[in-house]
């Protein structure tokens, strides 16, 4: 028996107090009175008096020692450890993605995880008390001091895997908050990672020998020659082994697209594969040895450019310098038009033309800029409607002049200008315009706007040139490449701009102009939204699979796709596990009743009625006045 | 050396209550102190028929003429009453909270005062053991009282008494005044044959009873081991508690009764005072109320 509250023993000392108060008042006082006569003869007239009367004083001290001695064990709260006694359990189950692992026995040691804890909490006595903390892609305390068997069962019941990889220390935070509050808890850490030693908690291992093959370091490149190289890592964490890799792209099967290799145990081994395509959506490299851990063994690669294509309209009598560049930077679905066939459809009465995500008007003058999309307008020679500037007249000048850089340094202006080096475009004439909104003006012409961007009426990006460009060297130099591409980047942001991460990592979608929402649908089915209020948003990706992000700009809807991989540290549990793990402080035999602290108050309440009672007594009886 | 308790302070208090009493109350004790026989006072008593060699002096002329017949005047014989006061001079009068030996001399005083008011003589007796000491004797009028009563200063309280043994082997007189005893009556000792005898020698008898508050209405309680005042071998130890002090009431209601009845089947006047009273509430209160004064 050992006592929780040792200091409640101190209320044993009221015994012997209690012993000396009533010796003391036990004693008979001397006092002399007139004549004892009346007193003598009350004696006559007392009534017999019950045998019992004489045991009263006695039996009143051997209660209130019962009481006090009571008390105080209660405050102590003595715990005793009894065979088949209630005890409190707390289960740490690791959660993360190597607990997907599938077993010799076909379930997953996550499964196998959940069948011991239900083991013992079945086997356990009634009144025992069960906290369940889940260590996944993150630490989730599923039920905390649940005393009923039933309910415990079915909320662990519900538990899921996770597929991060997060460590044991707030789990064990937590789990060390309970065995401080209890000495006697029984902690239970239940993982396939291994540790040398365990202190204050009791390891289950769900482990075992079983092939795992993983893909690592998985990287990819295409490029602008429709080359898709494809490199990595390959590794068998049990055994030697010879692993076979495929590459598969859109879902065909490609030349040169397998290849096997031997692997010495846990070193991984490099493999590459470059293959032509001339367009692709996707690319699958995947292991095709089966294996325990099948979540490790297939990366998918998105094509970022293809996902953030968008569709442009060039009106343009020459479209031959932008349109051959647009194609070499960016990922333009490019539609030529005539100037002349545009202002003929914008000035119809039921066809309007929107839909793209870019209009380029080259030397033509739209009536109004379009409402649905970034413009670019190059040499304009008249005002447009809602464009934010007013046409001024043409300059010529007698010699071609050297355009100015802007000196500004504001972020929008250096990533617009990166790589620019803007110190030798000449141009011999251009547009005088004369804006009235706000816009970020990157290159001048004797004070006046020759290269500008902003935003129109319709909140849409704007890029202006005040000069055709084929009054300018500026196509024949490398700045012509570096500003179209800051400019495409510039009037039609990417809204993904990596598709490849790591199970646990945080994907970042850009929030391009219009967008209405962002959709995200996980590997499992689960949707969630992303706020559209900033600039970006973070999505945690705490499953492996493919994330879909559906982008509602306008009444366009895009489709993006991420691709969230196994964790490294998820791929091999065993190599991974810390050493030492455990709980500090000295763990004490026993259990808790739980509602003590509850009791304690009630207690104190009894005492003091107790005391008060007994000051009442003494108060009639002793006459303690 | 107890303080003097008969000062003048006291006396002057003692006129203020004559005066009232003269003026509210025919007299003490019944009135005047008259004979039952006829005598020569002044005070008409009856009538009878004239005989030959009666006193012509007392014949009522008046009658006379009325009835034709002589009738002869009797007038009462006044005779000079002897007030008794014995004090019990008991170690247990003087011992208490409200000291019961100076109530007791204060009620002498008092007693004697009014007596001499009604030109009657007044002797004062402690009763010390079984024997009457004379502190005062054959007192007769208010000019001795002034340099007699501060005689009850120097008593002496002490040892027991025994009331019956004291007052019985002396000469009480017979049939000439009242005979006060004043004492706590706590004992065992006989003083019932003293109220007998002395209602047999015609005395009024008045016993008045002192207590004091601490016998009246008891404070001890718990345990206690008492010692009585008189006697070192008499003690009382006991858990006092509720049913004791229900007990003790008893016992003083059994000794209150027991004195009253012993007075009221002698004819004598029993009255009960605590030595706190007042002694205009005594007077005009608890003798009034008993008759005692009227």
């Amino acid at each position: 028996m050992t006592f929780q509250y040792p200091l409640g023993l101190l209320g044993l000392i009221g015994i012997p107090i209690l012993i000396i108060v009533y010796i003391i008042k036990s004693k008979f006082t001397e006092q002399t009175v007139s004549a004892t006569y009346l007193w003598t003869l009350s004696e006559k007239f007392l009534k017999k008096k019950r045998k019992d009367n004489k045991l009263t004083g006695i039996i009143s001290l051997i209660l209130q020692i019962l009481a006090i001695a009571i008390i105080s064990l209660t405050i102590a709260h003595p715990v005793f450890t009894l065979p088949g006694a209630a005890h409190e359990y707390c289960f740490v189950l690791d959660s993360s993605g190597s607990m997907n692992i599938v077993s010799d026995e076909g379930k997953t040691r996550f499964e196998l995880g959940k069948e011991k804890i239900k083991e013992m909490i079945e086997g356990s006595a009634d009144g025992s008390y069960y906290t369940l903390i889940s260590v996944g892609s993150d630490t989730t305390t599923v039920f905390e001091r649940e005393d009923s068997k039933d309910e415990a069962l079915v909320l662990l019941g519900e538990a899921e895997p996770g597929y991060g990889s997060q460590s044991f220390g707030e789990a064990l935070n937590r789990a060390q908050a309970y065995f401080e509050e209890n000495p006697g808890v029984c902690t239970y850490l239940l993982t396939d990672k291994a540790y040398s030693s365990t202190e204050n908690l009791e390891l289950i291992s769900l482990s075992d020998s079983r092939d795992n093959y993983a893909l690592s370091d998985v990287e990819y490149d295409y490029t602008v020659l429709g080359y898709l190289t494809v490199k990595g890592k390959a590794v068998s964490y049990e055994s030697d082994a010879t692993i076979s890799l495929k590459l598969t792209v859109d879902g065909a099967d490609v030349e040169n697209g397998t290849q096997e290799i031997s692997v010495s145990k846990t070193e991984p081994k490099d493999f590459s594969f470059t293959v032509y395509t001339e367009k692709y959506s996707e690319a699958v490299v995947e292991i095709t040895n089966s294996d325990s851990l099948m979540l490790d063994n297939k990366n998918v690669l998105y094509n970022v450019k293809n996902e953030n294509a968008y569709k442009t309209l060039l009106v343009s009598q020459t479209p031959f310098f932008l349109k051959s560049v647009m194609e070499v930077v960016g990922s333009a679905d490019i539609t030529v038009m005539e100037p002349s066939e545009y202002t003929k459809l914008e000035e119809g009465k039921d066809s309007k033309i929107t839909g793209y995500g870019l209009y380029i008007f080259h030397s033509c003058n739209p009536k109004a800029v379009p409402t649905d999309g970034s413009v670019w307008l190059i040499n304009p020679t008249a005002s447009v409607e809602n464009s934010g500037f007013n046409y001024q007249g043409v300059i010529k000048l007698d010699k071609a002049e050297t355009l100015e850089k802007t000196k500004a340094s504001a972020s929008t202006v250096r990533q617009l200008l990166e790589n620019v080096g803007g110190n030798s475009i000449y141009i011999s004439k251009y547009s005088k315009l004369d804006t009235y909104r706000k816009f970020n003006t990157l290159f001048t012409h004797d004070g006046n706007p020759a290269i500008f961007t902003g935003m129109n009426t319709y909140g849409n990006r704007e890029v202006v040139f005040a000069f055709d460009l084929h009054n300018s060297d500026m196509p024949l130099l490398a700045d012509y490449v570096f500003l179209i591409k800051n400019l495409l980047d510039f009037s039609f942001p990417t809204v993904v701009d990596d598709a490849f991460y790591s199970c646990g990592q945080m994907a970042q979608i850009n929030v391009v102009p219009n967008c209405e929402s962002i959709r995200v649908d996980s590997p499992s089915g689960k949707i969630s939204h992303l706020s559209t209020a900033q600039a970006s948003s973070e999505l945690s990706l705490d499953e492996v699979g493919v994330y879909t992000v559906t982008v509602l700009i306008g009444d366009e809807q895009r489709e993006y796709h991420i691709y969230s991989a196994l964790a490294d540290a998820e791929k091999d549990p065993v190599t991974e596990a810390e050493e030492k793990i455990g709980l500090y402080g000295e763990a004490k035999e026993g259990g808790l009743d739980g509602i003590y602290d509850k009791l304690i108050i009630f207690f104190i309440c009894l005492a003091v009625i107790m005391v008060a009672d007994w000051m009442v007594y003494c108060y009639d009886k002793y006459q303690l006045r | 050396m107890r303080k003097s308790i008969i000062n003048e302070e006291f006396l002057q208090q003692i006129e203020a209550l004559q005066s009232l009493i003269k003026n509210n109350v025919a007299g003490l004790f019944g009135g005047t102190h008259q004979s039952k026989t006829y005598g020569s006072s002044c005070e008409f008593a009856d009538y009878r028929d004239y005989i030959p060699g009666d006193d012509i002096t007392k014949i009522d002329w008046n009658a006379y003429a009325r009835f034709d017949k002589l009738y002869q005047k009797l007038y009462l014989d006044e005779r000079q009453m002897h007030t008794k006061i014995y004090i019990d001079a008991s170690r247990s009068m003087e011992y208490g909270r409200a000291d019961k030996a100076d109530q007791a001399l204060r009620l002498a005083a008092t007693i004697a005062y009014l007596s001499l008011s009604e030109m009657d003589k007044v002797s004062v007796y402690a009763i010390r053991d079984k024997e009457i000491v004379s502190i005062i004797s054959g007192m007769v009028g208010k000019d001795s009282f002034v340099g007699e009563i501060g005689k009850l200063n120097e008593l002496e309280f002490s040892g027991d008494s025994y009331i019956s043994d004291a007052i019985i082997p002396t000469s009480v007189g017979y049939g000439d005044g009242m005979s006060v005893i004043i004492s706590d009556f706590l004992t065992d000792n006989d003083y019932e044959n003293a109220i007998n005898h002395l209602a047999d020698k015609k005395r009024d008898v008045f016993c008045i009873q002192v207590l004091s508050p601490d016998e009246l209405n008891p404070k001890i309680r718990g345990k206690v081991h008492l010692y009585d005042s008189e006697s070192a071998e008499k003690f009382y130890r006991r858990n006092i508690k509720k049913d004791i002090m229900q007990a003790y009431r008893k016992a003083l209601e059994y000794v209150t009764n027991r004195i009253n009845d012993v007075c009221a089947s002698r004819g004598a006047n029993y009255l009960l005072v605590s030595s706190e009273d007042q002694m205009g509430d005594i007077f005009f209160g608890k003798l009034i109320e008993k008759e005692v004064l009227k």
